[in-house]
């Protein structure tokens, strides 16, 4: 029996750097490689990446003795230094493991900026991508302090 | 810098048609039924119904009030289960103003000789255009249309 999970996560992070870099940082798939690696043997790999409204990013998240989950992105609300939403739906193996709907929104916090992440998920059949999501977005935002 | 504000909310409708789950999921595979349901207010404008009922297929329709405000639907296709499930992302525009982005899961059911449906549409709305509550009377609308549609 097929069934679909819905969940929806809220995650929010500081950083000490104006929204301009944060989204510049989002922007930049050579940036976005480095940061959203969730861990030192994961790695990203993008075979299609073209950040605007409507435009499509095709990515493998490579971890030795694992198969590949592969995402796939459309663009559908870019506003500069201030949102992104995107749909997303990730692949592991040849099974079709979640689709998600994700913003990202910037808010200006005197020199700093404050980031708030929330990913409206629907995980198919006990596939768990919550915890998923959970895992791979927490170590991302950390790792994104680090381009500051 | 413009105010921006992103509201996220998510609602479920649940409905049990007299149909068969195929009967059912073919309402909205097939976009010539689709597009007898699938539509706003008998006196609206009405674009043409489009629909390539596939997955990473595209979905679009517009309408509006003669002479008022255009309300324009774009939808992808993300995940189709024959006669179990349809995944489909759409935006909203009012004219040219993106209003909303909403992630919608229909789950079909067997149930006695008819079929459940559960819709699940988890969204984003953009900039205080829009809300929850006025897109799940929306939708509950086409349902309402989907069971008129069903029983003919």
């Amino acid at each position: 029996m097929n069934t679909i999970a819905h969940a929806t996560i809220v995650m929010e992070r500081t950083y000490s750097a104006s929204p301009a870099r944060v989204f510049a940082a989002w922007a930049d798939v050579e940036a976005r490689k480095r940061w959203s690696a969730p861990a030192d043997n994961i790695r990203i790999e993008y075979e299609e990446a073209d950040f605007r409204e409507g435009g499509r990013d095709l990515s493998r998240c490579i971890e030795p003795g694992n198969e590949d989950y592969v995402a796939a992105v459309t663009y559908i609300d870019i506003k500069r230094d201030q949102r992104i939403a995107f749909v997303e739906d990730i692949a592991h193996g040849k099974k079709r493991v979640s689709a998600a709907l994700i913003s990202m929104e910037l808010t200006p916090q005197g020199a700093a900026t404050r980031l708030l992440l929330t990913m409206q998920i629907a995980s198919f059949d006990e596939a768990g991508m919550e915890q998923g999501y959970q895992f791979g977005w927490n170590a991302a935002l950390d790792n994104l302090a680090k381009e500051f | 810098m413009t105010n921006r504000s992103t509201t996220h909310a998510t609602f479920v409708i649940e409905r049990e048609y007299k149909a068969a789950p195929a009967k059912v999921f073919a309402a909205f595979a097939n976009p010539a039924s689709k597009a007898k349901w699938f539509v706003g207010p008998e006196e609206w404008d009405k674009s043409n119904h489009n629909l390539d009922f596939r997955i990473g297929g595209k979905e679009s329709v517009s309408g509006g009030p003669p002479g008022g405000v255009v309300h324009s639907y774009d939808g992808e296709i993300w995940d189709i289960v024959e006669n179990e499930r349809i995944v489909i992302s759409y935006q909203m525009h009012l004219d040219k103003q993106r209003i909303s982005v909403s992630l919608g899961t229909t789950e079909i059911k067997p149930n006695g000789a008819g079929a459940k449906l559960i819709y699940t549409e988890q969204g984003a709305y953009l900039d205080g255009y829009d809300d929850a509550g006025e897109r799940e009377r929306g939708t509950q609308g086409l349902f309402d249309q989907l069971e008129t549609f069903l029983s003919k």
